[in-house]
């Protein structure tokens, strides 16, 4: 048998000892198969591996493991009742998917929701984002060796929760936002966490700089490490801090300003050299600029004033007004049994999610239940790039690899 | 800027058309004391028939914007409220002016001027709908259409936002889906969406030689809807197992839960489980 057939030819399962001496001398490859259950791969995502040596020169991603069929069963549901399956699409961020099919839905009906609730939608949004960010720091980390910071991340974490909490009743699964607003009052006492949050998460938030990001451990495991040229991340359809890590300047908040986001000001952190350190500075930014977006929303935000649009029928009415006058009782019967028709027509809102763009691209045809409904997760599209980043590295980098494009399997499957 | 109402609220010419000779036959004009004023009132209007409604609404709208644009200045855009099912005016400050879309004239929109000066005859039609703009385009020629996108420095389509398909069983008769490709220009910030018609059994040419990100996005169509790109470099299931012998599920008519019946292992026949009832 020749050198070069030997090359290709790959061993599967168990080497006697010729073929342990060809691919020690990597003359032969190995595939190797990672996952499902594997801790690292942050859920059921599964790569096929193919090596040489140590070095890996082929990877094939398989996923729909937690596939649900998501988009399926939205054309099955009524436009006010697939909010709470948005939750479930990216469970880390759920207050980011309601936010986004909402605005989807608005879209399709052309109505805004009013502005205290605008703000208080930014609000949410930006603290789900801390949130889905603190997620990604700890696993990542814990993926690369720092059980500490998975500790540290968690418990900032449930400050967070407590105040999805506080504010809806549930800290996971939040189904927090309505079509126009929200249907529920602010709570006594939110604003209050919320400042206390802001006061003490940039003290927590030193703490990880000062573990990380001059560790010579970290630095070792994560510079250099998964380069993406600028040009790959637009060919790969990239978004995110994947795209802003590797120097392209390009976020839905800045670029097509939603909700209340044209009056605040903040920066958008850039990458310069693409690599996972990179990408792990543009997130610790993201959340330093999400916090001063909080702040500003909380200075700018009306102390009082209706929280949910009562002049359409698109929107539930408010829940006080349902419990004393008799027509809002009428129109809430009538919104929560038959629902609303929306007009025909066809809309793609796309908002600037934790993991990237997260667009709901939402097809009327006139009835009550929309009759495509299609989510383009962030995180799907960014997993594409993974056999890009991952030819020509070390097996120990793919875990880093896996980790930095902050992936959700219960997102990328739907 | 002054758009069609028909335009907005219709997708196809033939509708817009339907209910415009509806508006003038059946629309008599209302009084103003029968409009709805208070939630009481519309709710009560929502029960009676709600074709002679809105068209009366839209029939007497139409008549007073066609006042207002006598009186005023004609280089003053005119901007249509949009209706909700009431009646009830919503103007949509965020929707209306949003002007990421491009001009929303199709004979200035730079996308279709290019595309029609390169290709004559490949758009088919263009909508515009809540400022998004949609070019309908043969199916065959998607890909070249896509590269000029790509690569004309004024257009500069550098992203594939989405691609995806809807299956039109039940609104058209032929073809039946629709290639839905959403792209997106950083340097430009400018969304635009190709649709590209094609049959059951029909080919699409791929899109993997101008975007890479729509190798995946592709799989995923050709999983769900059974719609084969010609020249994909690997098109296999993406989301369902590799043996899946069901069909495609996102097509209307697959059933919601399959084709099959599944029954869990040792539940077969199933006992019924009769409690019994507890005894102080």
């Amino acid at each position: 048998m020749s050198a070069t057939e030997l090359d290709i030819q790959q061993s599967y399962g168990t080497l006697d000892v010729e073929e342990e001496r060809q691919l020690s001398e990597s003359k032969r490859q190995l595939v190797l198969n990672m996952g499902p259950q594997h801790p690292s791969t942050h859920g059921v995502l599964r790569v096929v591996v193919t090596m040489e040596g140590e070095t890996i020169v082929g990877s094939d991603p398989i996923i729909g493991y937690l596939h649900r069929g998501v988009e399926k069963i939205g054309e099955t549901r009524r436009y006010s009742q697939f909010t709470p399956w948005t939750d479930r699409t990216d469970y880390v961020a759920a207050p980011q998917n309601n936010l986004g099919y909402i605005l989807a839905v608005e879209k399709l009906v052309g109505i805004t929701a009013t502005e205290r609730a605008q703000y208080w939608r930014v609000i949410m949004a930006e603290l789900s984002r801390i949130a889905s960010h603190l997620v990604w720091l700890g696993t990542h980390a814990l993926d690369i060796g720092a059980l500490s910071m998975s500790l540290f991340c968690f418990r900032e974490r449930e400050l967070i929760l407590d105040i999805f909490e506080k504010f809806c009743g549930a800290r996971l699964t939040t189904n927090m936002m309505e079509i126009g607003g929200f249907s529920r009052p602010i709570p006594p006492g939110l604003v209050e966490m919320v400042e206390s949050f802001l006061k003490i998460f940039p003290e927590m938030q030193q703490e990880y700089v000062d573990l990380l990001s001059a560790n010579p451990i970290w630095l070792a495991r994560t510079r250099g490490v998964g380069v993406i040229e600028p040009q790959a991340a637009l060919d790969y359809g990239l978004t995110g801090a994947c795209l802003r890590g590797s120097g392209i300047n390009y976020d839905i908040r800045k670029a097509q300003p939603y909700l209340i986001y044209d009056r605040i000001d903040f920066e958008v952190p850039i990458g310069t050299r693409g690599d996972v350190y990179d990408r792990y500075l543009v997130r610790m930014e993201e959340m330093r600029q999400s916090l001063r977006i909080i702040r500003q929303c909380l200075d700018q935000v009306p102390t009082d004033g209706p929280l949910m649009r009562h002049d359409s029928n698109y929107c539930i009415p408010p829940h006080d007004t349902v419990l004393r006058t008799a027509e809002d009782m009428q129109r809430h019967f009538v919104w929560v049994v038959k629902g609303f028709n929306a007009p025909k027509g066809e809309v793609y809102v796309a908002i600037e999610h934790s993991k990237g763009e997260l667009g709901h691209y939402i097809v009327s045809d006139g009835s009550a239940v929309p009759y495509r409904l299609r989510i383009r997760t962030p995180d799907f599209v960014n997993l594409q790039v993974l056999p890009h980043m991952a030819q020509g590295s070390m097996l120990a980098d793919m875990v880093a690899l896996i980790g930095t494009i902050d992936i959700v399997l219960g997102s990328v499957d739907r | 800027m002054s758009q069609d109402p028909a335009k907005k609220e219709q997708n196809t010419p033939e509708e817009a058309t339907a209910t415009g000779v509806e508006s003038t036959v059946v629309g008599p004009k209302d009084d103003p004391a029968d409009k709805p004023t208070t939630d009481n009132q519309r709710m009560h209007v929502e029960a009676s028939p709600a074709s002679e409604i809105s068209d009366a609404d839209e029939a007497d709208s139409a008549e007073a914007r066609a006042q207002l644009a006598a009186m005023s200045d004609p280089s003053i855009p005119v901007i249509e409220p949009a209706h909700d099912m009431t009646g009830v005016q919503i103007i949509d400050p965020v929707w209306v002016h949003s002007g990421y879309w491009g001009p929303l004239d199709e004979n200035i929109h730079p996308a279709v001027v290019a595309i029609r000066s390169a290709f004559p005859g490949v758009v088919k039609e263009v909508t515009i709908f809540r400022d998004e703009v949609t070019i309908h385009v043969v199916a065959e020629r998607l890909a070249e259409v896509a590269l000029l996108l790509r690569d004309d420095d004024a257009l500069a389509y550098s992203h594939v936002s989405d691609l995806t398909a809807v299956d039109m069983l039940g609104l058209r008769r032929s073809p039946r889906f629709d290639v839905v490709v959403t792209l997106y220009s950083v340097k430009h910030r400018k969304r635009l969406r190709l649709k590209a018609a094609v049959e059951e059994g029909q080919r699409c040419p791929t899109l993997t030689g101008v975007y890479k990100a729509a190798g995946w996005l592709e799989r995923e169509t050709y999983d769900m809807f059974g719609i084969i790109f010609d020249g994909h470099p690997d098109l296999r299931r993406m989301l369902l197992p590799e043996d899946w012998d069901e069909g495609h599920p996102l097509r209307k008519d697959y059933p919601i839960r399959g084709y099959k019946q599944y029954v869990q292992p040792g539940y077969e026949n199933p006992a019924p489980r009769i409690r019994e009832p507890r005894r102080p």
